[in-house]
């Protein structure tokens, strides 16, 4: 399976950015579609997976903390952990971005966040479609830092993908992932359809730093 | 027997199928079960290793953290491991690979700490008897060059570099083949090469490649193959590997072995490979370069002088006030008009020069790709900037001194360096281009005695100003094409001199510069943003032949309008609009049509900061969002850029409000925050300290004393480092220093900003302007 980026999803860009239904001006809505070529021109984006053996709720050889990840994985027989980054060229446009016009910067990164999403949600979507056809169901998406999931749990996924080795990606003693623009998962598979969660502030990538959440609110309301 | 060293193959799958854990340090396992490590090595020498790498590849102090054991404890057991299993009949090498952490601009790891790490591991290697060190699977340049610097100075094993790259030539961090056979021929290391990654075929051209840059001795390691990207496992078996492993020593390439996949069998159906060609050696090309970027000494190539305080008032206004945003945009200004090269001068009275010299390189690095030139006198400074640079730079200069060839000529050649050489000495600038070639010819004979190649040696037979010393023009000229034809040495050449004092300076520049060119100068020092200097650097490259077909002649001037001196700004339109509206450059003409008849300072508080204000309401009552509001503040800054020009050009003192220190604190990275909150506390005319990203809360708590600073403003993104930013206010209030502290970032709140000590939570770039005006006016 290859990372696959697509057309960044407009709308989820404008989210980033904190909109709420403003008028978006010509000018402006040129200088985003400008920064999402920008951003799709300098990303490389690449992928790392590994299946491995449930049982009872349990990664085999690999236990992780939390309620959440026992509940995700009860019916489940194997998980899938992934990760996908960007790339460091993205992140070398930016700080340039970021000394010459900050605006661009600005909008930048939310391209940037929207196109990582975009490559995660490829790889699951594309992996769904085959386990379908074996008669497998995928779980929902859920990374390291997601409900009680702790964000430490980043670096053990890194360590068990060697995504230093396959594809670039670190992480700091502070787990902040390098490239920043990267995404660390893990999903179940099971035999049994799957009951998918409404898409909510849990399951989401935002759901540390979310300014919608921070209000009290949530951008699917 | 023949001429080949074989390494051994692959650690890590060997031992996985012996029974190491998912996530479990190799390092730790093989040293808990020796025997299982020492017949697996005991496997490669009988299959025929010559060197074989001890499993010692992770463990390094960041990678072994909270193991409980040490870098000293695993490297020597895992040494007399290997060395128990070489028997005498194979060398045994300290192997290290990267550190696992990304190195700064882009991570944390700063060159200092990784060259700790990396001297740790050195010198356990060498007391546990290691033959060698082998840096392998390295992706970063940089962490390379700590790496070596660490290995040839704490030790004194023979050090071998493998790097691995995608099959686009680029590793995952973007240096390129030629980049690193540049680098590290430079430093002198032992043999280089390429491992892992990739497979024999698609390694063959990256070699090649590399082949062209150096002639060290050549390594190459290969997977069996690409892996299966579902199971990871590899198909390819001995003796399709040794097949193809068959055209490297047609290439000169003597060391081989094999990476992931590789089994003793594999290195066992090395032994029929021939000899490896021991005559290439092509003429090697010469460049200086960055990591990702390559500048060849094959044509005419511009190195940007504005990186220079030299009669800039802005621009030494901006290193007193350690302004590295103003510097960074000199940078990137000068690489998109065409600069191949960028020099860096940050010499100036009462600067630490050595100091800055490292601030600076590190911030042009980080937003530029082009290869530096360090630019001073101080041995100390180039040293400090030689050590900072990642990939191969050019130090500017040393003369004809003997002291000074004695001091700078070692610095040079332990870095790695080209070298420029003026063409003077103690008793000044020869008259003569006979005496200046002369000079030219001691800087050469210097050079070869301390081992840098002639290649390297570039000369500057130095320009003088026409209109104080009119016939020294030709003398120059005449200096330039006896170096050039007799020595066959690169030259250099800072143009613009020799226009000053003159009015219309660019029609002596260019005609000079084509001049010299013609002569040989192929490495002219010029100001890149002036048109008619590139344009005739362009024009000299399609006239000489180096522009095959003319097209960057073509591309450059043939859709080229003629160019209109009118304002951009439409008659009826007023400031606050084009601020409001973000548009730049009418808000830069209408402030310098305002400055007609206005004072800077009413410009700043009548026109532009209402205009902000104007922005910043629609914005807190959510009638524009965040681009807008920045794209208003960008705007603005384009008329503050003008105003700070006209006020240090006449060396006045520089507007500001007050001074305010930003930083991202230690351990964070995320600073886009940070950096929209500084824009537009600058644009209201505060003087913004920015200490950039992840600083130690010492730095912080240094600056606000040192600058005597009343307010501060710290931004985090994480919850995991919102805990420096608490010790950062607390060290804050330790020192005794009077000063507020505004805090921010997406996982703050007010009520934690107020737990963890801080006077202030601003949720926004508008919030942090009144903070600001509350607390310094």
């Amino acid at each position: 399976m290859q990372a696959r980026l697509t057309q960044l999803n407009y709308q989820e860009i404008l989210m980033y950015l904190g909109h709420r239904g403003q008028e978006c001006p010509a000018e402006l809505e040129q200088q985003i579609h400008r920064c999402m070529e920008d951003v799709t021109k300098a990303a490389e984006p690449r992928l790392v997976y590994r299946i491995l053996p449930v049982s009872e709720g349990q990664v085999q050889g690999f236990p992780l903390e939390g309620n959440d990840m026992r509940e995700l994985l009860t019916d489940c027989q194997q998980a899938v952990l992934m990760a996908v980054t960007l790339g460091p060229q993205v992140e070398q446009l930016l700080m340039r971005r970021e000394v010459t016009n900050m605006a661009d910067a600005v909008i930048m990164d939310a391209c940037a966040s929207t196109a990582v999403e975009n490559v995660s949600d490829h790889f699951e979507f594309d992996l769904r479609e085959q386990l379908e056809q074996e008669g497998k169901y995928l779980t929902d998406r859920f990374s390291p830092g997601y409900g009680d999931l702790p964000l430490h749990t980043q670096s053990r996924f890194c360590d068990a993908l060697n995504t230093a080795r396959r594809i670039g990606l670190t992480v700091t003693p502070n787990d902040i992932m390098i490239p920043r623009k990267s995404v660390t998962a893990i999903l179940g598979i099971s035999d049994r359809p799957q009951k998918l969660r409404k898409r909510g502030c849990e399951v989401c990538s935002m759901f540390l730093t979310c300014p919608y959440r921070k209000e009290g609110g949530s951008c699917h309301e | 027997m023949n001429n080949l060293t074989l390494l051994d193959g692959a650690m890590g799958t060997m031992l996985q199928a012996a029974g190491l854990g998912l996530g479990e340090r190799p390092e730790i396992f093989g040293m808990q079960h020796p025997d299982i490590l020492e017949r697996i090595q005991r496997s490669y020498v009988d299959a025929g290793s010559r060197v074989i790498y001890a499993n010692t590849f992770g463990a390094n102090a960041h990678k072994l953290a909270g193991t409980g054991y040490t870098v000293e404890e695993l490297v020597s057991k895992n040494i007399a491991i290997a060395k128990r299993a070489a028997a005498g009949q194979a060398k045994v090498a300290l192997d290290v690979g990267p550190l696992g952490e990304l190195m700064e601009p882009l991570g944390t790891l700063s060159f200092a700490d990784a060259y700790d790490m990396y001297a740790q591991m050195v010198r356990a290697g060498e007391a546990a008897g290691a033959d060698l060190v082998v840096f392998e699977t390295m992706t970063d340049l940089y962490e390379v060059k700590a790496a070596v610097l660490a290995a040839k100075e704490q030790s004194s094993l023979p050090v071998w570099v493998t790097m691995s790259f995608e099959a686009t030539g680029r590793t995952f961090t973007g240096t390129t083949v030629a980049s690193m056979a540049a680098t590290l021929d430079g430093l002198d290391v032992a043999a280089m090469g390429i491992n892992c990654s990739l497979g024999p075929e698609e390694i063959y051209p990256l070699i090649a490649e590399m082949r062209k840059w150096t002639d060290k001795p050549l390594i190459v390691k290969p997977n069996a193959g690409l892996p299966d990207p579902a199971t990871g496992g590899y198909e390819m078996d001995a003796a399709e590997f040794a097949r193809q492993m068959t055209k490297f020593p047609e290439l000169g390439v003597s060391i081989l072995g094999g990476c992931c996949g590789t089994t003793p069998d594999f290195i066992a159906a090395l032994a029929q490979l021939p000899d490896a060609v021991e005559d290439i050696r092509p003429e090697r090309r010469r460049c200086v370069c960055s990591a990702s970027h390559m500048t060849d000494f094959d044509g005419v190539r511009v190195i940007g002088e504005r990186i220079n305080p030299t009669g800039k008032k802005r621009f030494q206004q901006a290193l007193r006030e350690r302004d590295l945003n103003y510097i960074m945009e000199r940078a990137i200004e000068q690489q998109d008009a065409g600069a191949d090269i960028l020099d860096i001068n940050v010499g100036l009275p009462g600067i630490d020069e050595a100091e800055m010299m490292v601030q600076v390189v590190k911030a042009v690095q980080s937003v530029v790709s082009l290869p530096l030139q360090i630019d001073s006198s101080d041995p100390e400074a180039i040293e400090a900037g030689l050590r900072a640079c990642n990939g191969r730079a050019i130090v500017n200069s040393v003369n004809a001194e003997q002291d000074k060839l004695d001091t700078i000529l070692p610095i040079v050649k332990r870095y790695g360096a080209a070298v420029v050489g003026l063409t003077m000495d103690k008793s000044g600038i020869p008259q003569t281009a006979e005496a200046r070639f002369a000079m030219a010819e001691t800087i050469l004979e210097n050079a070869l005695k301390h081992g840098i190649p002639k290649e390297d040696v570039l000369i500057d037979c130095l320009t003088l100003t026409i209109s104080a010393q009119q016939e020294q023009a030709v003398e120059t000229l005449k200096a330039v094409r006896m170096v050039h034809e007799q020595l066959g040495l690169h030259c250099v050449l800072g143009v613009s001199n020799i226009s000053f004092g003159l009015p219309e300076r660019n029609n002596i520049t260019t005609s000079f510069l084509t001049q010299a060119m013609y002569c040989g100068l192929d490495l002219p020092i010029i100001n890149p943003n002036l048109k008619p200097i590139m344009d005739t650097v362009v024009s000299y490259r399609a006239l000489s032949g180096e522009d095959v077909n003319c097209e960057a002649y073509i591309e450059r001037f043939a859709n080229v309008e003629p160019e209109q001196k009118v304002s951009a700004a439409p008659k009826e339109m007023t400031v606050e609009t084009a601020v409001l509206k973000g548009l730049k450059q009418e808000t830069a003409d209408l402030t310098e049509q305002l400055l007609e008849t206005m004072s800077e300072l009413d410009v700043i508080n009548q026109k532009l900061i209402p205009a902000l204000d104007v922005v910043g309401e629609k914005y807190e009552k959510q009638q524009i969002f965040l681009p807008q509001l920045i794209n208003a503040a960008n705007a603005a800054c384009a008329g503050f850029d003008l105003i700070k020009l006209r006020i240090a050009k006449r060396g006045g003192e520089s507007v500001s409000k007050g001074k305010i220190i930003m930083a991202t604190v230690e351990g964070d990275i995320h600073d886009i925050g940070k950096n929209i909150v500084r824009v537009v506390l600058e644009n209201y005319g505060y003087q913004v300290i920015d200490l950039g990203r992840d600083v130690p809360v010492q730095k912080v708590v240094d600056a606000a004393i040192a600058e005597d600073v009343r307010l501060v403003g710290l931004s985090a993104l994480m919850t995991t480092t919102v805990d420096s930013m608490r010790r950062t206010i607390e060290a804050l209030r330790a020192s005794g220093h009077d000063c507020q502290v505004m805090v921010g970032g997406a996982v703050l709140t007010a009520d934690y900003a107020a737990e963890i000590g801080a006077d202030y939570y601003t949720k926004d770039a508008k919030a942090s302007v009144d903070v600001a005006k509350k607390v310094l006016g």
